[in-house]
């Protein structure tokens, strides 16, 4: 007998077992096999036995509630524009406001303000001034990167403090940053003449090794040259590549020491920053 | 379950009941299936949930062109397991323990079942990469040889071969254990 057909019986005996009929039944219907059939079905049946594990009901009935909020919170994004001219001018216009009521030396302040400090309105704000002035969208979208890197700090800091609401807010921010990053990175592929890759993946993958804190993005440096687009762009999704290793690694890194209350919000940061990051990454390709 | 098809189309539209018939269809298979291919409870727990949320994210893109809605799900949780297999080096994993074992067992036949799992887990450890995916996505996952197929991107027969090779392996290391 080949082994294909021998091959074709197992598997119909397996199919058989897992439908709920009897080894010997199996055994029965091909005599002439079964002494080789045996001990195989036995050992399908002991690993069908032992690996039907049941999850514990704690994780199931935290697991449900999670993707329950993810699920709600996905319908609630896609009701909001996430980055529209309007909306950009007129905080940029705001901002501008700010900068000459409050002077510059607040402003310098407040760049390295934490969430729950009484100046990260003005730093968010600079942000977005900074955003609008930029001319290019290569430049945007590096900016982007830069936002998106801070937002990870800043979520590993309030983690760490245990401050889940501010955690949320913090990945709904890095989200925004990192699709907008993607799609500023796609319009400038078809401003080249560039295909642009699909921004949706089939099946999103976490990026690999542990890292101990965020790429420092802000050093990348800015190049002068011939094919200045060009390099603009290789200079970008190397930026782009650094972070997508090292922020979702950070952040997983922290999901080991952070309070329990913040563990739920950071899952959630480091399934948007892996997702994020890779959409950015194939929108650069 | 209702027509699966139907299902999946309401939840592309954000149905939430359709995506979580979905997920409660999905969700122990999926786990069963982590579980078995990384061997550690902790992280089983964060793949499998993490699978589902990366679900949410990318149903849009998943499309019926002869690709159930399992093998696109699975094939989901694979990348997840292999990511973690990268970078699980310089990790300790947690040891299995009786909370792995749910169902009612006395202290005893607990004891009996995590041993039997551990000793699963330690088997399959032997297996190729190949033969462990369709021996997990087959027996835990509760998946037919076409499904399987279709995940690895494999033919009908190269699965069954691969199936085959497998349990002959297994049995192996169990006796020679």
């Amino acid at each position: 007998m080949k082994n294909s057909e021998f091959e074709n019986i197992l598997n119909e005996c397996l199919d058989r077992l897992a439908s709920g009929e009897t080894l010997e039944q199996c055994l029965q219907s091909y005599p002439e096999q079964a002494a080789q059939l045996e001990p195989l079905l036995q050992m399908a049946q002991a690993v069908i036995k032992v690996s039907a594990i049941l999850p514990r009901a704690e994780f199931k009935a935290r697991a449900r509630y999670e993707f329950h909020s993810a699920l709600q919170a996905e319908a609630t994004k896609r009701h909001q524009p996430l980055f529209s001219l309007r909306r950009r001018w007129s905080v940029a216009l705001m901002v501008v406001s700010i900068l000459l009521l409050a002077g510059g030396g607040t402003v310098v302040a407040a760049s390295n303000s934490m969430p729950d400090s009484p100046l990260y309105p003005v730093k968010l704000a600079a942000e977005q001034v900074q955003l609008a002035l930029t001319p290019s969208d290569i430049g945007k979208a590096r900016l982007c990167a830069v936002l998106a890197d801070r937002r990870v700090a800043e979520i590993i800091c309030m983690a760490d403090k245990g401050d889940a609401q501010r955690v949320e807010l913090l990945t709904q921010r890095l989200d925004e940053r990192l699709e907008m990053l993607a799609e500023l990175a796609s319009a400038e592929g078809e401003d080249e003449g560039e295909k642009g890759a699909p921004a949706v993946l089939m099946a999103p993958s976490a990026p690999a090794e542990e890292a101990p804190a965020p790429a420092p993005a802000e050093e990348a440096p800015a190049d002068e040259g011939v094919s200045a687009e060009g390099k603009g762009r290789a200079e970008l999704r190397g930026l782009v590549m650094r972070c997508a290793d090292t922020n979702p690694a950070a952040l997983r890194a922290m999901l080991k020491e952070a309070p329990a209350s913040a563990k739920p919000a950071l899952r959630r940061a480091i399934f948007i920053s892996e997702i994020g990051y890779d959409r950015a990454l194939a929108a650069l390709d | 379950m209702q027509n699966e098809e139907n299902l999946v189309r309401r939840a592309q539209q954000r149905d939430e009941q359709a995506f979580a018939q979905l997920y409660e269809e999905y969700f122990d298979k999926i786990y069963r299936y982590v579980t078995l291919r990384i061997g550690d409870r902790m992280e089983a727990e964060d793949i499998t949930q993490q699978v589902f949320l990366n679900a949410i994210k990318a149903i849009s893109s998943f499309k019926w062109r002869g690709i159930p809605f399992s093998a696109w799900l699975f094939r989901i949780a694979h990348n997840q397991v292999v990511d973690y297999l990268r970078r699980k080096t310089k990790r300790a994993t947690a040891p299995l323990d009786e909370s792995l074992v749910a169902g009612d067992y006395d202290p005893q036949q607990m004891a009996e079942k995590r041993l039997d799992i551990e000793r699963l887990v330690a088997a399959t450890g032997k297996l190729t990469p190949a033969q462990k995916e369709v021996i997990s996505l087959r027996f835990a996952g509760e998946l037919s040889v076409a499904q399987v197929a279709k995940i690895m991107g494999k033919s009908e027969g190269a699965v069954k071969a691969l199936q085959h090779s497998a349990i002959v392996a297994l049995r192996k290391s169990f006796l020679v254990a």
